[in-house]
């Protein structure tokens, strides 16, 4: 018995090895050596150099890294609850029974499909002051035209705008979950004599909240790890350190690029791999420690 | 049975072609070179693979194969700064030699990732007091040499001719002149947007590390190995700046113009367009503007002097070509870097590039005569008032901090000193981390 028991364990170990030898090497390996490297004076060529605390101690010091930290949660603070607010509206829009619906669905979705970069030189044009369809469509509707790519001020709001522009994932995500709330829950609050405010308050939202504690999460660790749309809108020269005007538009995975493969200081660039770490955890933990207030799941009905 | 009998002639005929061609190869000394093995090197560059410049490296390389046998080079476009770094932090590397630029050198060096060239030169025939002192200043860090300039880049004046004949007005030769060549060639509309701008941006920091040092002063010090943003003449010339361009048409109308402007050597490059009078940039638009632009009539002088000793100042940058430390064929990689250097595969090289050659004997090279305007820029490389900025470890972090202060002045929200200052505060932390 003893033997068949060991027997099946081993070879459940041996099922599970591709993804045990996996994770050793391609996640705890790097996390645990950066963790090391974040103590080093390290250039990725000659050997780490151990400097105790110095690599942290300098982060006090470096105003960009500052202003890299303050640009994006700045980013995560408006970027998390307008893709939240847009992708639930629009997955409401999406849900109206109407003719066509699949042809919007994909549509909606479609900028989701393309590849970053190409969005990124796209955009680029399309934030052209003077040429860009969006100041022409301002104009249009006699609204200021900013310099969006000029102006610190208008930086970020630029940055939101493109990430915004692929917000077709999180809004099928919510389009989904509108599917599973009960049909009987809104009969029941229309007989009561609900209006459509109190059936979003009482039966929809409390629904799709754990749908939303996921999104709220996801979408905050893609805004504090942004990376590739700020990196394409201000990128200059091949391999040269951008950070739009004022600094405005660096973020903190930018600076950290740039700390690593720009400037080789790969001691510093995984000291600051490590602080996202822990603020995106505690961030994390925070969220889901307060999410018992207001997430609702499905057992909890009674 | 039929079929037995062909598959056994086919046979037959395989096996006495073979003995043929085995007995010819002894006999006639079949292989590359007899009694020597054939070494292959890889040459990695960074050159787009369907350029007119991996097309004109593609034609040295076939040059050099055919030239001798003892070496095989074998070239490959890799258009990707990560993957050469990357190769170059194993033991075993991908390449054996490679391309960057010379701002990159002290970088790589100080790192141990270059292979000293020093004691290639002698055996290869190289002879470097033909190279252009400011090029091969790049070259160098702490006494030893790690790269070779392929091509060299000066900086010139062009102007738009048509335009400054209209003002009524010369090239400018001084400052003074440039500066009043500004006021007259900007024009602005009814609510007070430029429409047109006196003197170019392509590049803030190119345009204003240029004329630090055409105002005589220095970006790091004399042993290389410490910023000087700080130097007065440095902050005399961006003052200069501040005073005739920002101050005087705002910041923020400058940055309305800016944001408008099509993009650098496309056809809608605002100095082809008419929008920008005067540009400060290198000898690759003589090539590209009667590509992109045939119809511009332009003309090019020296960058003006701010006094007499500073007359013919340019800033140099180049395109260099390095041995990797890792390369298991050093010894054959400098034989074809050596090869690269000569005369022909140089001329060759920059022609189809639009490129400077980095010898002060092929400058006088009449084969050049073809790219229109192109003299000033040669000339200029013979210059004594040529500089380069110099290569150091922490060049790139320099670079990114005079970016940041170059856009505060240029913004208006910060003073030339002010700004240069706190890239001074920056500057102790380099050696950090």
């Amino acid at each position: 018995m003893r033997r068949n028991v060991r027997r099946q364990t081993l070879l459940g170990l041996a099922f599970a090895s591709p993804f045990i030898v996996g994770s050793l090497v391609f996640i705890i390996y790097p996390v645990l050596a950066s963790g090391w490297y974040s103590f080093t004076d390290f250039n990725l060529f000659q050997s780490p150099k151990f400097i105790w605390f110095k690599n942290y101690q300098h982060m006090f010091l470096d105003t960009t890294f500052w202003k890299s930290l303050s640009n994006t949660v700045f980013l995560t603070l408006f970027g998390v609850p307008l893709t939240i607010l847009i992708a639930l509206a629009g997955a409401h829009i999406m849900n109206l029974p109407v003719r066509g619906q699949p042809l919007y669905r994909a549509l909606i979705y479609l900028p989701t499909v393309v590849p970053v970069v190409v969005g990124g030189y796209l955009w680029r044009w399309l934030l052209n002051t003077e040429y860009g369809f969006v100041n022409y469509f301002l104009s249009l509707l006699h609204l200021p035209q900013p310099e969006w790519l000029e102006q610190p001020d208008w930086g970020k709001p630029a940055i939101i705008v493109m990430s915004l522009w692929v917000i077709g994932g999180t809004m099928i995500i919510y389009l989904a979950a509108l599917k599973d709330v009960p049909e009987d829950l809104y009969e029941a609050a229309q007989l009561d004599g609900a209006g459509w405010v109190s059936r979003f308050r009482y039966v929809t939202w409390p629904t799709l909240s754990p749908v939303t504690l996921f999104q709220i999460i996801v979408t905050m660790i893609a805004y504090l790890q942004i990376f590739a749309q700020p990196y394409l809108l201000t990128q200059t020269r091949l391999n040269a350190a951008s950070s739009g005007p004022g600094e405005s538009m660096i973020s903190y995975s930018m600076y950290l690029y740039q700390n690593a493969f720009v400037f080789l200081k790969m001691g510093y660039a995984s000291a600051m791999a490590w602080v996202l770490f822990l603020v995106t955890l505690l961030i994390t933990l925070v969220l889901l420690k307060t999410s018992k207030r207001w997430v609702h799941y499905d057992s909890e009905r009674g | 049975m039929k079929l037995n009998v062909t598959h056994r002639r086919i046979r037959f005929r395989a096996g006495a072609l073979s003995i043929i061609m085995a007995t010819s190869a002894v006999l006639l000394g079949g292989g590359p070179a007899q009694g020597v093995e054939q070494v292959t090197i890889t040459f990695s560059y960074l050159w787009g693979g369907n350029g007119p410049e991996a097309k004109a490296i593609d034609a040295v390389i076939a040059d050099f194969n055919k030239s001798q046998s003892a070496i095989h080079v074998v070239g490959i476009s890799s258009p990707d700064f990560q993957k050469q770094l990357t190769s170059m932090s194993s033991s075993n590397g991908s390449f054996d030699i490679s391309d960057h630029f010379g701002n990159n050198v002290g970088s790589w060096a100080a790192k141990g990732i270059l292979e000293p060239l020093d004691g290639y030169l002698a055996e290869n025939n190289i002879v470097l007091k033909d190279f252009a002192p400011s090029a091969l200043e790049q070259m160098r860090y702490k006494g030893k040499l790690y790269s070779l300039p392929i091509a060299s880049h000066t900086q010139e004046l062009l102007y738009n001719k048509d335009l400054l004949a209209a003002a009524g007005i010369q090239p400018p030769k001084t400052m003074t002149q440039l500066a009043s060549a500004i006021i007259k060639l900007t024009k602005r509309n009814s609510k007070g947007k430029i429409t047109r701008l006196g003197l170019g941006i392509p590049d803030a920091g190119t345009l204003l590390t240029t004329l630090g040092q055409a105002f005589g002063g220095a970006w790091d010090g004399k042993a290389n190995n410490t910023p000087t943003p700080t130097d007065p003449k440095i902050i005399k010339a961006l003052d200069w700046y501040t005073k005739n361009v920002t101050k005087r048409y705002g910041a923020s109308n400058l940055s309305a113009f800016k944001s408008g402007l099509g993009q650098y050597m496309s056809a809608q490059d605002p100095f082809y367009t008419g929008k920008i009078a005067m540009v400060i940039d290198g000898e690759w638009q003589a090539v590209n503007i009667p590509k992109v632009a045939p119809k511009l009539n332009w003309g090019v002088v020296n960058i003006p002097a701010y006094d007499r000793k500073l007359a013919g100042t340019t800033q140099v940058s180049t395109s260099t070509l390095f041995i990797p430390a890792n390369s298991k064929h050093k010894k054959e990689a400098a034989t074809f870097l050596a090869y690269m250097m000569a005369d022909k595969p140089m001329t060759d090289f920059t022609m189809a590039l639009g490129n400077l050659p980095s010898k002060i004997s092929l400058l006088a090279n009449p084969i050049y005569k073809s790219i229109p305007n192109f003299q000033i820029w040669l000339n200029a490389l013979k210059s004594p008032n040529a500089k380069s900025l110099s290569s150091t470890p922490y060049s790139a972090q320099y670079s990114a901090d005079l970016s940041i202060a170059f856009d505060a002045i240029l913004r208006g929200v910060s003073t030339p000193k002010d700004a240069l200052n706190s890239v001074a505060k920056k500057a102790t932390s380099y050696n950090e981390g």
